[in-house]
């Protein structure tokens, strides 16, 4: 599984139960849109953080850096240094 | 021009060098404040803003967006503060509906002191007339409509509850206040604007961080924070910390109902504070306070007794007056309140006079309330289609408004579920004739609604939602089997 796909399996899983993970394109607007709440964004970076063993608590991150699925991964992906694009 | 009060305070402390905001970790002092307010100023001029005549300020909430409502205010030009999260469809229709020249924002956040990177689009609506009786500043109320109700606040109603604000809560010259709220709702006229006058400290909550328990922690703990106003959210979020914040001399709770086991925790969270319940809205700011006695309590705090110079009546479905105890309409008359809204159909139906045969004009607050035998006001709720999401009054059958207008919706029933975090939060039951998904439908609402009022979750089906007996959308069978599948869920 694709590390965008892993994401979007969890985001439709816990937030939009309806919509198959293909179903999520990688620059939907999760934010103004209102999948992810304020409220669901501090679980979203835990699980982010466990799954792709990043340490996002202390990174200086912004809500802006998950506003969607293209961001999220390229955020995981400058924190780990490595500045390949998205598989 | 506008709330000279405010402007001269500013100018006034800007002689010194005590701190006015604390913004992620810089302290602006008074004199780096008016500063930039005064660059502001000078930009507006330059892009061709024309006193009177309204701009509209759609800026996130910073030390520079302080600034910048400042520098409107140096310039003469009301500024309408418009929520952040509101859709581009809802700006546009607030532009025409209150005649703004420009719409602002901050691009760049400045240095302190510094030229504020100014965003200024020019609208184009022609320049009519000036907006009636010079307000010091234009609130929008964040209901879940496309079409927030434009409140000119009064300047006399705003420099007497600043003068209330400080005198209740002892605010004064170097006192540390908290600031969650947004820039754009009432809250900000006691936790930023009576601060200012009084020579105070503010700390801004970024908005980014304000459900992060832990740096509003931090914040309240090295800052010092004295006075903390908020919704039951933020207070919640730092109860749960497991601190003692020994700096609090007043805690205000306001908005929303505050859990009771949130309330219990408060007499070691907040050891040295007053606790207060303080009840308003935006057409007429504060009216009723209640200090909290008994912590240990599982009734919903009281709203409890008008605040001086306020007027209330309860009044029963009748239109007659409940005197004594009873059940009602609560309708209020403050020395703060607004003189109507932009819209002078709206103030018709909402500000009245000659109510049960009383002088003056009074509001319909809308909300329903219980006078109990020794006086005190209790919130009975309101009426069945307006909630509270995050604090934010939200009208459930303006969402279900906007849902129908999709092509793809043939019937739409928007029910509020109690929730653990957020209080309440919005569920929708939507029938389809087509295999739109809940992406596109989010898509939509966000367009014409603010965030809060976009359900947070959808059920999508293609057959008939849920009927009564009656043939109305059955909302206690939606509310109910959408709680039962979470918790199998769970």
């Amino acid at each position: 599984m694709s590390e965008t796909h892993a994401i979007k399996v969890y985001i439709t899983t816990s937030f939009a139960p309806d919509v198959s993970p293909d179903e999520l394109g990688d620059d939907y607007d999760l934010l103004a849109n209102g999948v992810v709440e304020s409220l669901h964004l501090l679980r979203l970076i835990a699980w982010l953080g466990e799954r792709f063993e990043v340490n996002l608590e202390d990174a200086d991150v912004a809500p802006e850096d998950f506003r969607t699925v293209a961001t999220i991964h390229r955020t995981i992906a400058e924190l780990r240094g490595v500045a390949t694009a998205a598989r | 021009m506008w709330s000279s009060d405010l402007l001269r305070a500013v100018r006034a402390h800007a002689g010194g060098e005590r701190t006015a905001v604390y913004d992620r970790g810089r302290a602006w002092s008074y004199r780096q404040l008016w500063e930039t307010a005064r660059g502001v100023a000078g930009e507006l001029a330059a892009v061709g803003v024309v006193p009177g005549r309204p701009v509209l300020v759609n800026a996130k909430k910073s030390a520079g967006a302080v600034a910048l409502v400042l520098g409107c205010g140096i310039a003469g030009v009301p500024a309408v503060l418009v929520s952040v999260d509101l859709g581009a469809d809802a700006v546009e229709l607030l532009v025409e509906r209150t005649g703004s020249t420009h719409v602002l924002g901050v691009d760049v956040e400045p240095e302190p002191g510094a030229v504020v990177g100014l965003r200024a689009r020019a609208t184009g609506v022609a320049v009519a007339e000036a907006m009636p009786g010079d307000p010091p500043l234009v609130l929008t109320t964040s209901g879940s409509t496309g079409a927030p109700k434009v409140v000119p606040l009064s300047r006399v109603g705003v420099e007497r509850f600043t003068d209330w604000a400080a005198t209740t809560f002892g605010i004064g010259a170097g006192t540390v206040v908290l600031n969650y709220a947004p820039l754009n709702f009432d809250l900000t006229l006691l936790d930023i604007w009576a601060t200012l006058v009084a020579g105070g400290s503010v700390v801004l909550v970024d908005p980014d961080r304000a459900a992060d328990g832990r740096h509003l922690a931090e914040l309240v703990a090295a800052h010092q924070v004295e006075v903390v106003q908020a919704v039951p959210l933020c207070l919640r979020l730092l109860a749960a910390q497991e601190q003692r914040f020994e700096s609090v001399r007043q805690v205000i709770t306001t908005g929303d109902v505050l859990p009771s086991a949130v309330l219990a925790t408060f007499p070691t969270v907040f050891p040295n504070a007053a606790v207060h319940n303080l009840y308003g809205c935006t057409e007429t700011n504060d009216s009723f306070l209640h200090t909290v006695t008994d912590f240990d309590t599982t009734a919903p705090l009281p709203v409890g007794r008008p605040i001086d110079g306020v007027r209330a009546l309860v009044l029963d479905p009748d239109g007659t007056e409940i005197l004594g105890a009873g059940r009602g309409e609560l309708l209020v008359s403050t020395p703060f309140q607004a003189d109507g809204y932009l819209d002078p159909d709206l103030t018709a139906a909402r500000f009245v006079t000659g109510v049960a045969g009383h002088d003056g004009v009074f509001y319909r607050t809308g909300d329903i309330v219980r006078r109990d035998a020794d006086g005190l006001l209790h919130l009975d709720g309101r009426d069945d289609f307006h909630v509270k999401v995050r604090g934010v009054r939200t009208n459930l059958q303006e969402v279900e408004h906007v849902l129908d207008q999709h092509p793809d919706v043939s019937e739409v029933a928007v029910v509020a579920i109690p929730d653990l975090e957020a209080g309440l939060r919005l569920h929708a039951a939507v029938r389809v004739d087509s295999d739109i998904n809940s992406l596109a439908l989010r898509a939509h609402c966000a367009k014409s609604l603010p965030r809060t009022a976009i359900p947070s979750s959808f059920e999508i089906q293609q057959s008939a939602l849920p009927r009564t007996s009656t043939g109305k959308v059955d909302r206690n069978a939606i509310s109910r089997s959408h709680q039962e599948a979470r918790k199998a869920h769970v």
